[in-house]
């Protein structure tokens, strides 16, 4: 069977919830001659920028995505183009807010980062910050909440949390690739998410940046520890090698 | 008097491209395809041809201008898995020789510069590989503590058992490593060939890519003649152990295209 055709079965065969999944891209080599293509169709990408602008007043639901339809020219039946129209919404949000970073936050080019944790609270800052600015989705965050924990889109919901924290950090200048690159990913995915939670309920902008700072420190703290273990770990075993050796053993 | 031409004629139609009656029942299709070879399904693909055989587009010799077109969706992901596949392996040598490098270097001072060059060699490749990954933000492989484990307790034991087995070791490992690249090698080639006849360029990014991969087969085939001119061969269970540690790294190969 041909590529495509075997494509296609795979996704006939997916339930339905997770054939988002297999047709967006997975994270995969980047091309430093050619950007990466658009995640969103051009009609989609019509759609759901004109919809975002309704969601502080309708929210995340399928009201703004047909008030947004309107807006772009379209008939209230092209909403038919999105399975699920309120979490088309919030992915949308979160894939613009999180490629929109790179041209946000530039650092001086200096090798190496000088203070990877100072750069990666510059980027969830400013992250956070998108969630305020025009439109302010902040106050329905909630919702957006709300939908990424059911059950259905929770595969989605990770795969771009997982995506943000890659970007962050590499936007950071972190070009480690050995097993902390999982690490690091997982506890710097962790401490966003318990921010965007902590700012979603209704805190100022000082409290945030106190809390930011806080989890980093931790999350500094903790990985220290581990990669700490880790190296006297080895270093215990290449004494033991050592000492055997040393009494004469074919070790 | 009755004439044919009275008759109505029947129908002509062209005739139909598919076959109008299947020989095949729905059943029958579903489960032919089911069982049909998976022509894709390994990603990546070794080839034991020698090098000389290698497509050889004119392309690679000339500094490029910007590619046209971008890769395509395939092209990405046969290199973040043959690139993910490339770091592991080389992750894996550099371990083999630190840990075969004392016992043999005590027991055989001779082979010390020899040991040294081919690590040096394989550090050199760790770091290209680490600088690739970084730089097209290619996950390592999430395996990497435990080939990390294996490459070690494999360089280890070999070393201990002695010269001959620790050179079988070089010998069977660099054997599958230099098919794996081949395959590689081939397959981008074959985009260049591909390219090269629409016209096109390929981009500097990809051609020093190449170029720096079939420099790096060529330095693991360098490996594999030192591990056989250094009585590879003699090692006392050759075939079990180049057997198993052959399909070790094939077994380790298949993961970590996907893992």
């Amino acid at each position: 069977m041909s590529v495509p055709a075997l494509a296609l079965r795979n996704l006939l065969r997916a339930p339905p919830p997770l054939r988002p999944l297999l047709l967006t891209p997975h994270a995969s080599y980047h091309s430093h001659e050619h950007p990466d293509p658009d995640p969103y169709p051009p009609t989609e990408s019509a759609i759901l920028a004109a919809a975002l602008p309704h969601v502080p007043n309708h929210g995340f639901t399928p009201t703004s995505l047909r008030l947004g339809a309107t807006d772009a020219g379209y008939l209230d039946i092209t909403t038919n183009l999105f399975p699920s129209p309120a979490f088309a919404l919030v992915t949308y949000h979160l894939t613009t807010q999180r490629l929109a970073l790179a041209s946000r936050v530039q650092f001086p080019a200096e090798e190496p980062a000088a203070n990877p944790r100072d750069r990666l609270r510059t980027l969830i800052l400013t992250r956070l910050r998108g969630n305020l600015e025009h439109p302010n989705i902040l106050p329905r965050w909630p919702e957006a909440l709300a939908l990424m924990s059911l059950a259905e889109n929770i595969p989605a919901s990770l795969r771009e949390l997982a995506f943000l924290s890659d970007e962050m950090l590499f936007l950071a200048g972190d070009t480690s690739v050995d097993s902390s690159w999982y690490s690091k990913r997982a506890s710097l995915a962790a401490v966003y998410a318990a921010a965007e939670v902590f700012q979603s309920s209704g805190s100022g902008e000082r409290e945030v940046e106190g809390f930011v700072e806080r989890r980093l420190e931790e999350r500094g703290r903790v990985g220290g520890f581990v990669s700490g273990v880790g190296e006297w770990v080895g270093g215990e075993a290449r004494g033991v090698l050592d000492l055997a050796r040393s009494l004469g053993w074919r070790v | 008097m009755a004439s044919a031409s009275f008759l109505p004629r029947a129908p002509t139609f062209a005739s139909p491209s598919l076959p109008l009656k299947s020989r095949l029942t729905p059943r029958a299709f579903q489960l032919r395809a089911r069982h049909a070879p998976p022509m894709h399904s390994r990603t990546l693909i070794s080839s034991a041809a020698p090098p000389s055989t290698e497509p050889k587009p004119d392309s690679l010799h000339r500094p490029q201008g910007a590619r046209q077109k971008p890769l395509s969706a395939e092209q990405k992901r046969f290199l973040d898995s043959a690139l993910r596949v490339n770091h592991a392996g080389e992750l894996a040598a550099t371990l083999i020789y630190t840990a075969q490098s004392p016992p043999i270097n005590k027991a055989y001072p001779h082979l010390r510069p020899l040991m040294k060059h081919m690590y040096d060699q394989e550090a050199g490749h760790f770091q290209y590989f680490n600088g690739i990954l970084a730089k097209h933000r290619i996950r390592p492989t999430a395996m990497y503590p435990a080939w990390y484990a294996a490459a070690s307790l494999l360089g280890w034991s070999t070393g201990v058992m002695g010269r001959e087995a620790a050179m079988a070791c070089t010998e069977a490992v660099e054997t599958e490593i230099g098919e794996h690249y081949n395959g590689q090698v081939r397959e981008l080639l074959a985009w260049f060939k591909d390219i090269e006849d629409r016209g096109e360029e390929i981009g500097e990014e990809l051609r020093t890519m190449v170029i720096e991969i079939r420099k790096i087969r060529d330095e693991e085939l360098e490996h594999l003649d030192h591990a056989v001119e250094n009585d590879a061969k003699e090692a006392n269970p050759y075939e079990l152990l180049t057997g198993v540690i052959r399909w070790g790294c094939r077994g380790a190969i298949a993961i970590s295209e996907k893992v």
